[in-house]
């Protein structure tokens, strides 16, 4: 009885405290003690070319998700800013969520030519935000690397792939991410049957516009205000417009693509030298 | 009731004052065999999304990656604890010759733990999980806010891991022998790390520290929750029933004391080896590879200790199947921690790390060292705990042989696996030839998949019907001191 206490908890807690003085608390006194954490708003500050296109591409998903103050055309900059910080942190959760994060990892190793393959190598300034806690580096690799994701491929790209990855790389083995995808009424606009003709394509095919309506009523009114808009030179495209049923990306596809189009592209600003 | 009557074997089935409360001890090791098929199945079927086979495309809650938070958390929760909390309120009366703190508290416990383990995955599969390995755990706010968005999990496992060191602890500090075993020594400390080791892999990375080294702690966490938590406990009843079976002493005392300190110093530092190359300044990296390389020396010290004790007693590896469970566990042990040395070593983990390679030592050391190790012990509770005789033993032959050749060809297939990915990443093949290259491998997988589930399936069914069936258990065995009829009819 009276050998428990003293030497069996000095062993549990003593060896806990040393592992902890040594695996924990100093690495981070040499490095994240040296700089404050910086904030989603501060890596949301410099909103991606992509996160913009996406507003554009799809802008009835990003305001159902990200509000009306964002969603307009004409959005002041710290809305804009507001939706990116929140759509960064929604994909990031997304990411967290489905276990993206078993088979991408977002960790380039500075051996077997990863530089090469996956680019820069993050240093720990760069992986001390709020984006990164819990740090994502991730288990496995059964998919490539994303730490330098962003840019590197259309948000189109993105989309197709996100609803059915065979769709973008044949032989994936990643799963398609179906439930983040949502079905509504689209206008389209049929190909000139003479330039399909020339060009030797289907002369069904056809090109969406953006917007993908709860209701076939919205795209309707929808399809009539592209209409009425048209340069007057090639009124008679408004002719092969026509509405249909289409599937899209939600918002928090939107959420995932924006987070995945930012990875990459945030670095914490340099000590300027006196 | 006199206190030395309370360690006599006899008591263990003293109706009217049991010194092991055997309901408890059953219901635990009925609820570890029920979260041990649930989740192998979940692993299994993960397994097919690698063949482009899976079988719920397009259902959000039933989806690879979800699956997959439910296979290893199960594992680790659902039957390991479950599992070792069965064995230790076994074994801690036995060996302290006291009660536990409270039968009740012990029930509570029980219904509380396994709500738990259930609402852990029913909350990933809602995709409410955490991005720490083994510590998914829904921590039920929005992460950096108080904004509750699920039960919170983490916080009420906390309270159940206290609770549970009340239960364990009361009756090793009540012992009534002056000395303790080295058994509790390791119980005692692993109850102890399991709670520290859990707040701190639930709390640190995910709340205060961001990036790098929020990245160390997670580290600690992963190998802390094998090392202080399921090898102190693996241990302590390793050297709890090996000598029972064996009727014979553990071979050194001194080496067993020798390996718990060891292991109590090197263990714990060695986290950061899980993120070699990362940003985590390279001497915390260095002395974590350095750590490594110590406990194998460790881990040499208590298999010689477990093989000396075998000495004399070879026979007991083809007679008694619950000696074959442990010694086969031990020989796998020893592998991973041999493995575990070289590829902690940069030259290994430049190839190695992000591939298929890890999967495999992981598989080795969870499935094929203390799941069978538990297997061993349920095979040796079960007809003691429901007094009756095993339905089948040539069932629970099946049983050893399925699981242990499949766990052998899933080992073997993915170490394989994880050199051709790292060789050819190196090599800068294009990355879609690389997965194509895998297929092969992942296909051999989900087959040795399939050989344990079956294995698996055959004990479930030898259990069931044993409970089920009349031929009664005779107790006598266990008061044989004759090692060879013992082990015989053991």
């Amino acid at each position: 009885m009276d050998r428990f206490p003293s030497i069996v908890l000095a062993a549990a807690f003593g060896c806990f405290a040393i592992s902890m003085l040594l695996s924990a608390l100093y690495p981070w006194a040499i490095t994240d003690a040296k700089q404050p954490e910086a904030s989603i708003a501060d890596v949301a500050a410099n909103i991606t070319e992509e996160f913009a296109e996406l507003k554009r591409a799809y802008p009835v998903s990003f305001r159902q998700k990200l509000g009306d103050a964002a969603a307009a055309a004409d959005a002041p900059l710290e809305a804009m800013q507001a939706a990116h910080a929140e759509a960064l942190q929604r994909g990031r959760d997304l990411y967290i969520g489905e276990g993206c994060w078993h088979c991408h990892s977002q960790f380039v190793r500075p051996v077997a030519n990863e530089e090469a393959r996956f680019g820069h190598i993050r240093t720990p300034a760069e992986e001390n935000n709020a984006l990164q806690r819990p740090v994502l580096w991730g288990t496995r690799r059964v998919g490539p690397d994303l730490t330098n994701e962003g840019g590197k491929r259309s948000n189109d790209w993105h989309v197709a792939h996100l609803h059915n990855p065979r769709s973008t790389s044949p032989g994936s083995v990643m799963p398609g991410y179906t439930w983040y995808f949502r079905e509504g009424f689209q206008v389209f606009r049929r190909i000139d049957p003479n330039k399909a003709e020339v060009a030797g394509i289907d002369p069904d095919t056809a090109y969406p516009y953006p917007g993908l309506y709860d209701t076939e009523e919205e795209a309707r009114a929808a399809l009539e205000t592209i209409k009425a808009n048209l340069d007057p030179t090639v009124a008679e495209e408004g002719d092969r417009l026509f509405v249909r049923e289409a599937v899209g990306p939600d918002g928090d596809a939107l959420c995932i693509i924006a987070y995945l189009q930012w990875l990459g592209t945030w670095f914490p600003e340099k000590p300027t030298e006196e | 009731m006199s206190e030395a009557a309370a360690i006599s074997i006899d008591d263990v089935r003293d109706e009217a004052h049991p010194l092991v409360d055997k309901d408890l001890v059953r219901w635990h090791l009925i609820a570890a065999v029920f979260f041990m098929f649930t989740a192998m199945l979940g692993g299994f079927i993960a397994s097919l999304q690698f063949l482009n086979e899976y079988p719920f495309n397009g259902i959000s809650w039933l989806s690879y990656g979800r699956l997959r938070f439910l296979h290893t958390n199960e594992v680790a929760f659902g039957f390991l604890v479950n599992s070792f909390v069965g064995m230790l309120y076994y074994a801690v009366p036995r060996l302290t010759g006291r009660r536990l703190f409270n039968r009740t508290l012990g029930w509570l416990i029980f219904f509380v733990w396994q709500a738990l383990v259930l609402l852990t995955s029913i909350g990933q599969l809602l995709g409410k999980a955490q991005a720490v390995e083994w510590g998914e755990t829904p921590t039920g706010f929005r992460p950096g806010t108080f904004e509750l968005n699920y039960v919170p999990v983490d916080f009420l496992i906390e309270v159940g891991a206290v609770l549970l060191a009340v239960n364990l602890l009361y009756p090793i500090a009540k012992s009534i022998h002056k000395r303790l075993y080295v058994s509790l020594w390791y119980i005692t400390a692993g109850m102890i790390w399991l709670i520290l080791t859990y707040v701190m892999g639930n709390t640190l990375p995910e709340w205060t520290l961001a990036g790098s080294s929020g990245g160390a702690t997670a580290g600690l966490y992963i190998h802390d929750l094998v090392g202080l938590f399921v090898t102190p406990f693996g241990w302590g009843l390793m050297y709890f029933f090996v000598p029972i079976i064996l009727r014979k002493p553990i071979w050194s005392h001194a080496l067993s004391v020798i390996g718990f300190w060891a292991l109590a110093f090197f263990y714990p530092l060695n986290g950061v080896h899980h993120f070699l190359y990362s940003s985590i300044p390279m001497s915390v990296q260095y002395g974590a590879i350095i750590a490594t390389i110590a406990v194998e020396i460790v881990v040499t010290t208590v298999v010689v200790n477990f093989f000396g004790t075998m000495w004399g007693r070879g026979y007991a590896l083809r007679q008694s199947i619950p000696i074959r469970w442990f010694y086969t566990g031990m020989v796998f042990y020893f592998t991973t921690c041999l493995q575990c040395s070289f590829q902690t070593t940069l030259t290994f983990q430049e190839i190695i790390h992000f591939t298929d390679w890890v999967p495999g030592h992981a598989h080795l050391v969870m499935l094929g060292v203390f799941a069978f190790w538990n297997m061993g012990m349920i095979v040796w509770l079960w007809p003691r705990l429901t007094g009756h005789e095993w339905y089948s033993r040539r069932l629970l032959g099946w049983h050893y042989w399925l699981v242990m050749l499949g766990l052998l060809i899933m080992f073997l297939d993915l170490t394989a696996a994880g050199l051709v990915h790292g060789f050819m990443f190196k090599n800068m093949a294009p990355w879609m030839r690389i997965v194509d290259s895998l297929k092969p491998f992942w296909w051999f997988r989900t087959f040795a998949g399939a050989m344990i589930i079956t294995g698996v399936s055959c004990f479930i069914y030898n259990l069931w019907m044993t409970a089920k069936h009349d031929k009664p258990y005779d107790y006598r065995v266990d008061l044989v001191h004759d090692p060879k009829e013992a082990i015989a009819n053991g």
